[in-house]
């Protein structure tokens, strides 16, 4: 994939109102750390875990084998499934997509690969770790690729953490190829350190009458942009993009959520909830794009943020483009603070301050948290909320 | 026995006098009634009490057993024993109704005794059945999506499962059917005990054919006026609040008393 000839670097994907060209995303040294410890997968949960160059953890039941499903570290894919892997690889987000994305494609060296062949229903929670060893001071490149055949159903549950605390850089990219009639929920929770600054790039491509909802939960403590996509591409076409984060400390967290309209009678979604603390920053950019020919299709978006500090800083925009006139569209953002009446009620029944706030907090995540496909990874999600309103006081 | 006494009592709200002097003594075992027209400051003397933070106490002081409540937080007035079933109940999705029942009663409790989920939840269900709600009631974010009279439950259920020694009802029955208030009723008078006070707001008489007060009070022009038992009630059923004003020579305008004088 080396290409000696010299061309004009791509421009770097665009994040309104962040500013992270400092971070210099764009130069990474892929680390080649390994471990034979297992940090999060037990027995016998469903799924992978990979750290570093290793996977030290995967469990694929007989019946989902004998379906021809495939759960892989990205490197055993690529010498058992070079083929299919080299084939799916860049569909979803092009090799060309933006700075950081191609960069991802010319120097990512672990990941996960996932096949689903069609009309496969997974019953089990497909749970796919991904750590990134932060021991050597080298940055982590990975690759995530789901493929899901025509009229097969699948539930993910992704994480991501950082083991180890050298300050380092992550870049993953993450492609979802749903076949007609799929149906997917991507449900993730992302949780890298506070030394690491990262770029996440998560992509869908959704066919005809196929859906895929994220369920995206952010809680990372360092410096990170995140881009969550949806195209849907075919008639009847779904997307729910949910997502909630909470920053902290002095961190910043951009994010920018897309659904594109191309197919006729498609309906996406965006809905964000974001608290801040501290001296942090928290930018929710949500896009719905609708393009010309996409007849009957539904736009919406809803981003609010909280704010829990005087010195944070935090943004909700939303932005609607529309080209056909056979559609319905519709959005709202707010930038506020905890509801004084909430706090009154709550505290009125004999709750603290404290706890009372933690409940108007999570309640006002609740809906996303709600939607967290396992009780582990509800519990998982608020006991994130319950570590990070520790830092509320500093 | 607990005593929640009210001493000549001014309060404030965006800088305008609602409260100008009340006194009021409320003891376990006793059920007292405030009744009076709209905008006399009903609601002002219970918000004060709870401690809403827009009400502004300018003179006088509340004390429950000799503490004073200008020391205590919102939150301390309700571990002390105060509870107030609100008019306007807030909603707060993603907690649900059990959750916060049990953080509320865990709230009383020391951190190493906090209560036992199968006692919980069997106390929540004995209150729930009492008082005619749903089982899926429990597992419904708080009040988000209720009906007036699903957050009028919810509110007495709240208050059974608490077990304050003194609860404030401000409007409990406003927008009640006669089914459900006869149900809400009921929940309030099975805490009736020695061990149990209440301060009902109310507009109305009916109200109290079902939960029969010891004392009635009536208020008007941010004071109270009168004193008596339930028979003033009735009397002021049948004479309304401009006929005690007259009797009692008092300069009061009564919000609704043209409307009224035209019919």
């Amino acid at each position: 994939m080396a290409n000696n000839i010299a061309r004009a670097p791509l421009p770097l994907p665009e994040f309104a109102k962040v500013r992270y060209h400092s971070w210099q995303l764009d130069d990474l040294t892929p680390a080649t750390e390994n471990t034979e410890t297992t940090y999060f997968m037990q027995n016998p949960t469903s799924g992978i875990e990979v750290s570093g160059q290793s996977t030290t953890y995967r469990h694929v039941s007989e019946e989902m084998i004998s379906q021809g499903v495939i759960v892989m570290g990205m490197k055993q894919a690529q010498m058992a499934h070079g083929d299919l892997v080299k084939k799916l690889i860049g569909r979803v987000i092009s090799k060309q997509a933006d700075r950081l994305s191609a960069q991802n494609y010319e120097q990512f060296n672990t990941g996960i690969f996932v096949y689903i062949p069609e009309h496969v229903q997974v019953d089990d929670v497909l749970h796919l770790i991904l750590n990134h060893l932060a021991m050597s001071g080298q940055d982590f490149v990975a690759r995530v690729f789901v493929y899901i055949g025509a009229h097969s159903k699948v539930t993910i549950l992704q994480e991501m953490h950082t083991i180890g605390s050298e300050k380092t850089k992550a870049s993953v990219v993450i492609e979802v190829l749903a076949n007609i009639g799929a149906q997917v929920t991507y449900a993730n929770i992302d949780s890298f350190g506070e030394q690491t600054t990262a770029f996440i790039n998560r992509e869908a491509i959704v066919s005809d009458h196929a859906t895929v909802d994220w369920q995206n939960a952010e809680f990372n403590d360092g410096n990170i942009v995140i881009r969550v996509a949806s195209q849907l591409n075919g008639e009847g076409a779904t997307s729910h993009a949910n997502v909630i984060g909470l920053t902290i400390k002095k961190q910043t967290q951009g994010l920018v959520t897309t659904v594109l309209n191309k197919g006729r009678h498609t309906v996406g979604r965006i809905f964000q909830r974001g608290v801040i603390l501290n001296r942090s920053t928290l930018v929710f950019n949500g896009i719905g794009k609708i393009i010309k020919g996409a007849k009957g299709s539904d736009a919406q978006q809803e981003s609010r943020v909280l704010m829990l500090s005087r010195r944070a800083r935090g943004d909700a925009n939303p932005l609607l483009l529309i080209d056909e006139n056979d559609v319905t569209a519709g959005h709202a953002a707010s930038v506020g603070r905890v509801d004084d009446n909430q706090m009154y009620y709550l505290m009125s029944r004999g709750i603290s301050e404290r706890m009372a706030r933690k409940l108007v907090i999570r309640g006002f995540m609740g809906e996303v948290l709600a939607k967290m496909p396992t009780q582990a990874a509800q519990q998982k999600v608020m006991a994130e909320i319950e570590r990070k309103l520790q830092y509320e006081d500093d | 026995m607990t005593t929640l006494k009210v001493e000549n009592l001014h309060v404030s709200v965006a800088g305008k006098e609602i409260l100008k002097g009340v006194d009021l003594i409320v003891n376990t075992g006793e059920i007292h009634a405030i009744m009076g027209p709209n905008g006399t400051g009903k609601s002002t003397l219970s918000q004060t009490i709870m401690g809403h933070p827009a009400y502004q106490v300018t003179q006088g002081n509340i004390y429950m057993d000799g503490q004073n409540l200008a020391d205590l937080s919102v939150d301390e007035r309700a571990r002390a024993g105060l509870f107030l079933a609100m008019q306007y109940p807030s909603e707060i999705q993603g907690v649900t109704n059990a959750e916060f029942m049990r953080a509320a009663i865990n709230a009383r409790r020391p951190e190493n005794d906090q209560i036992n989920v199968m006692s919980f939840i069997e106390k929540l269900d004995e209150k729930r059945e009492f008082l005619a709600m749903t089982e899926e009631m429990a597992e419904r974010y708080l009040n988000e999506g209720f009906s007036g009279g699903e957050k009028k439950r919810n509110e007495i259920l709240q208050m059974m499962m608490i077990e304050p020694q003194i609860a404030i009802l401000d409007e409990i029955d406003s927008g009640l059917d006669i089914d459900a208030l006869k149900v809400v009723s009921r929940g309030v008078n099975s805490m009736r005990s020695d061990e149990f006070g209440t301060l009902m707001i109310t507009h109305y008489q009916r109200l109290l054919d079902y939960i029969v007060p010891d004392f009635v009070h009536v208020m008007m022009g941010g004071k109270i006026v009168k004193t008596g038992d339930a028979s003033l009630a009735k009397k002021l059923e049948a004479e309304g609040y401009a006929g005690l004003r007259d009797e009692l020579g008092l300069d009061v305008h009564l919000t609704d008393e043209e409307i009224n004088a035209e019919v």
